[in-house]
């Protein structure tokens, strides 16, 4: 293997345009005994290090020339996070394709869509329930497909079907190909210019069908300049030291920036978890120092220690409830601090730390975790506070696919709760403009991170610019104090009463959310009268509270129409009620009789509401209340 | 992983028994204490336990629990891994102990002997018990449960009335015959190269024959110690958990149930056989009615008192097994005395103990007293049986199982879960 490293230039630097293939070469040469990518198998985590992940990447990228791809062509993955994800994604750009990442729980007719949406040429499914998905559309509708990769044969060994190749057949061609072609990969990563699309990141689509958004070399470059600046870590750069769980779907800009963009950028390693069901196990393993969540992971960590806090022995849930008396006094020092400590809340921290935090942090798996993240979704302040207050300081930040996930941040010591953070701008980093339109409100942009359009969509991607070039984000957003910016809502999601009245239907959503009984809801009243809402419960803490309330219930049916279950839920409408205008109650509410689910088309598959499709779906239920 | 005790990056690293240097110092520390245990030592005899366990007449009562203790590591094997209840592990034992006298024993004009040296006769008792292991599995492993245990009841009485019918190899009955000692011989010379049955000298200090004993016997049955808690997590120790678990389902998976079966029986005999022989050597002299019933039942009560399916627990329940009748009349004995001398409890003690005629109290003081009031041997075997009720009904996981709670509770804070 060796003698093909030496074949190629030998380092990133060699190449014109620093691409991640170009970065995860550098690692090779540079540390190539560095272990980049952690898999859990068989209950062992299997490590590659630097070297054995580029000749893989190798591999697949003449893989992929093997199957006669040409510069420009798009590579699909549908496949949940695993090493094969990422290194087909290097793999692809190293020969400049277009990868494009489908969510593992995209249903067959929205995989057709996507499929001819992008036209892809060659498509990663990962087992036998996503092969099917694409065996079974018709093959004439995506004709642009020749193969089907797969990494699971388990099932799929008796399918007959020419399209079909497993994965280690395709590397087994990729070395084939290499050996008679030999820097052939190289010559076109070498090729790769600033402005070529690599990836195309499918917006979840809430409203309309997802649009495909392309970043290029130089969004993603951008990108990570900025999450790598000292302004923005104070103290502390990431490093090829951390160590990070990938978790979120790679598909999402996210965790596609956290994961695939930081191992490129820094080598450092990155732990597959085995399923988003086991995030809490794998984290306890893992103990990541890079940690990034969307709230709803957040919530489910505290409610976590929550559950577990009150199922514990007499003694030691005093002795908790001493931590959390102190975890919450350090929160609130070190919110009103900008995130930093105080002398006392230093004390209380030296204090809580040997009695519970670090006992508490080890079970949640964040006690070497030296930098947090969230966003995607808002989150409620309490639980960045609680977080904050056990020692791990919780950083908002807010951006989209269309942006590069660049407009604004949070930072050390200049943190500010309920606001998403800072423009980069403002943190006196470079090219990044931000205002908020003085009309609408709306939020735009403008800096190198601007993605290069919709794919195929040139009317939409026009839309979605300004003449000069900003970036309308669709999300309205208001100033705090003047450097920070609070999002208020998407513009489309904006409720006009009958009475007139501009409502905000996020933000009364998310004060019911705070709750740990309510995991959806959805506020109706655009052209009507007065506020209601759809309420769905969480069926863990519900179930949970039900068992201690001796409440017998059979299916989630059954405990959301519980009268006790319709008490508590009235409790936190009440709740939240107080904290708005007397427009902005919600006056009635019925509880949603299913878990929303992405199959059936009420969520996105980011788990948002699909509000068009749940008015429909449940318009009995809405218009009961009118 | 350093710092990340959770992430195992390799089969070998998660079934490592000593995982991390705290547990590897606190073996060599506890090893350390026990080499050094029956020596008269400043630091060392200042622990509780320790400081009376080295005396010469305590000292005979742990070289005892340590020959029990190779051969109770045999019959977890067998219950504690592969889940076959036997109560027939003193069959076992007898088969080692007269392979051994056979092999090693002296002849004389009615008694068989060929007077090999100890490394021979040992490892002998060893493989023929293990040999007569095989050569039974064949009847057991058709049977399940009370079968089973129906079964291997039924080899004790074998193995008795073969005793009868070999008294060249058994002895006259009821007096049995001297066994080999522990000597360590290259082949038949007179002079022994190591003596561990004579008072002698070894480097710069006075050793008694008790303390030699007690090092010879600690050493192997570390070493088999070290063996048994290696072969829980091989290839065969996770065949015979799985057959434990639900032969069927084991079978279904492709672990081949007779084969493993007959497997922890050739372990678990080759442990008792090793322990027997050493057992009887280190006695001298015994009839064959001790390897009786009682015994067997011992065994099973030291793995249920101990902690079944672990190497420290079965370690833990020989030790109380053993050395819980001495206790007993330890504890009564003091009673006495401050029963006699009066003071703050003796009104409290007199109300137990019972000093002759007319006295009143439970528990007599006289060894050959029957009846009521108790003789001493009699409450030990009554507390011996009520520990055996309480642990199964409280703590069917014994001592390990209750150290096991102990360290759970500490391993969840701040939760119990």
């Amino acid at each position: 293997m060796a003698t093909t490293l030496n074949a190629a230039p030998s380092s990133a630097a060699a190449y014109q345009v620093s691409t991640l293939p170009t970065q995860m070469l550098g690692h090779a040469v540079t540390m190539p005994d560095q272990v980049v990518m952690r898999e859990k198998d068989f209950g062992v985590w299997r490590e590659f290090t630097a070297a054995e992940v580029w000749d893989l990447v190798l591999d697949a990228a003449h893989g992929l020339l093997a199957l006669g791809i040409e510069v420009g062509d798009r590579v699909s993955i549908q496949s949940e996070n695993r090493p094969e994800w990422m290194i087909l994604d290097f793999a692809t750009v190293a020969v400049r394709c277009i990868t494009v990442g489908f969510y593992p729980t995209n249903p067959a007719a929205e995989v057709e869509y996507l499929l001819t949406d992008c036209g892809s040429v060659v498509h990663l499914a990962e087992d036998q329930e996503q092969v099917d998905r694409v065996l079974g559309i018709d093959q004439a509708a995506i004709s642009n497909v020749r193969k089907v990769l797969y990494c699971e044969p388990r099932g799929v060994r008796g399918y007959d079907d020419e399209r079909l190749m497993g994965w280690d057949e395709f590397l087994a061609m990729g070395r084939d190909h290499r050996a008679a072609e030999t820097g052939a990969v190289e010559a076109l990563m070498s090729e790769a210019r600033w402005d070529d699309g690599m990836t195309l990141v499918y917006t979840s689509g809430t409203t309309g069908p997802p649009k495909g958004a392309m970043l290029t070399h130089r969004n993603v470059a951008y990108s990570m300049s900025l999450f790598r600046h000292p302004a923005i870590r104070k103290g502390f750069m990431p490093s090829s030291e951390d160590e990070i769980l990938c978790y979120l779907p790679l598909c999402h800009v996210a965790e596609r920036i956290f994961s695939t963009f930081h191992v490129a950028e820094m080598g450092l390693t990155v732990n597959f978890a085995e399923s988003i069901d086991t995030v809490q196990a794998n984290l306890r393993e893992v103990q990541p120092t890079l940690f990034f969540a969307v709230p709803r992971i957040w919530e489910k960590l505290h409610a976590g220690v929550m559950i577990k806090a009150n199922d514990s022995s007499p003694f030691k849930k005093a002795w908790l409830a001493v931590g959390m008396r102190l975890a919450a006094i350090v929160g609130r020092e070190k919110v009103a601090n900008g995130g930093l400590h105080t002398t006392k809340s230093r004390i209380l921290t030296a204090i809580g730390r040997p009695l519970v935090f670090r006992a508490l942090l080890e079970r949640i798996g964040l006690r070497r975790c030296i930098w947090a993240g969230t966003g995607a979704a808002p989150i409620a302040p309490e639980i960045l506070e609680f977080f904050t207050g056990i020692g791990v300081p919780v950083y908002e930040l807010y951006g989209m696919t269309e942006n590069s996930a660049i407009a604004t941040v949070n930072v050390p010591g200049r943190m500010k709760l309920g606001t998403v953070g800072e423009p980069f701008g403002g943190l006196e980093l470079p090219d990044s403009h931000f205002r908020i339109d003085d009309e609408t409100g709306e939020i735009q942009v403008k800096h190198p991170g601007v993605f290069a359009g919709y794919w195929n969509k040139p009317e939409q991607t026009v839309e979605t610019l300004t003449e000069d070039g900003w970036l309308k984000t669709g999300d309205v957003g208001e100033w705090v104090d003047g450097t920070h910016v609070r999002i208020v809502d998407r513009i489309k999601h904006i409720i006009i009463t009958s009475g007139g009245k501009n409502i905000s239907p996020s933000e009364i959503e998310n004060s019911l959310k705070t709750s740990p009984y309510v995991k959806e809801a959805m506020v109706i009243g655009d052209r009507r009268k007065f506020l209601t809402a759809l309420v769905g419960i969480e069926l863990d803490t519900v179930g949970d509270w039900a068992l201690r309330q001796g409440i017998p219930y059979t299916t989630y049916r059954d405990l959301g129409e519980k009268s006790e279950v319709l008490e508590l839920i009235q409790g936190v409408v009440n709740e939240t009620n107080k904290k708005f205008a007397s427009v902005e109650t919600i006056k009635k509410f019925r509880m949603i009789p299913k878990e929303l689910d992405h199959e059936d088309g009420e969520l996105t598959a980011t788990q948002k509401i699909k509000r068009n499709s749940m008015e429909d779906m449940f318009s009995e239920l809405i218009e009961e209340m009118y | 992983m350093r710092g990340r005790p959770n992430l195992y990056t390799s089969y070998e690293s998660e079934s490592q028994l000593m995982p991390t240097l705290t547990k590897k110092v606190a073996l060599g520390l506890f090893l350390l204490v026990l080499v050094l245990m029956p020596f008269d030592l400043p630091v060392i005899d200042q622990i509780p336990f320790i400081r009376f366990l080295g005396d010469n007449v305590w000292l005979r009562l742990v070289n005892r629990t340590l020959t029990f203790a190779i051969a109770a590591l045999g019959l977890n094997i067998l219950m504690g891994l592969a889940g076959q209840i036997s109560i027939g592990h003193t069959f076992f034992g007898g088969v080692g102990a007269y392979t051994a006298v056979l092999v090693g024993g002296k002849s004389s004009a009615n008694l068989w002997g060929w007077g090999l040296p100890m490394w021979i006769w040992l490892p002998a008792a060893g493989v023929v018990a293990a040999l007569v292991g095989v050569a039974v599995a064949p009847a057991a492993v058709r049977v399940r449960g009370l079968y089973l245990g129906i079964v291997t009841l039924g080899l004790v009485f074998i193995g008795l009335h073969l005793s009868r019918v070999f008294p060249e190899i058994a002895g006259p009955g009821g007096l049995g015959r001297k066994w080999p000692r522990l000597e360590l011989r290259l082949w038949k010379e007179e002079s022994p190269l190591v003596n561990f049955s004579r008072d002698g000298h070894w480097f710069w200090f006075d050793i008694n024959k008790n303390q030699k004993t007690y090092l010879l016997l600690l050493a192997i049955v570390i070493l088999m110690a070290w063996a048994a808690a290696n072969l829980a997590r091989s290839r065969t120790g996770r065949a015979l958990q799985a057959i434990r678990d639900r032969d069927i389902a084991a079978e279904i998976m492709g672990v081949p149930e007779y084969r493993y079966k007959t497997t922890a029986f050739a372990i678990s005999s080759f442990y008792a056989g090793i322990g027997g022989a050493l057992f009887a050597s280190f006695s001298g002299q015994i009839p064959p009615e001790q390897w009786s019933l009682i015994g067997a039942v011992n065994f099973v009560a030291a793995l249920l008192i101990g902690g079944m399916g672990r190497v420290s627990g079965v370690l833990m329940g020989s030790f109380f097994v053993i050395t819980s009748h001495r206790f007993v009349e330890e504890i009564v004995d003091w009673m006495k005395h401050q029963a006699e001398e009066g003071g703050l409890f003796s009104g409290i003690f007199d109300f137990f103990i019972s000093t002759g005629q007319g006295d009143g109290g439970f528990v007599s003081v006289s060894e050959t007293a029957l009846g009521y009031p108790l003789p001493v041997s009699a409450l030990d075997d009554i507390i011996f049986g009520l520990l055996i009720i309480f642990f199964l009904l409280f703590e069917p996981l014994g001592l390990y199982g209750i150290w096991v709670k102990v360290r759970n509770y500490w391993k969840g804070w701040p939760f119990s879960y």
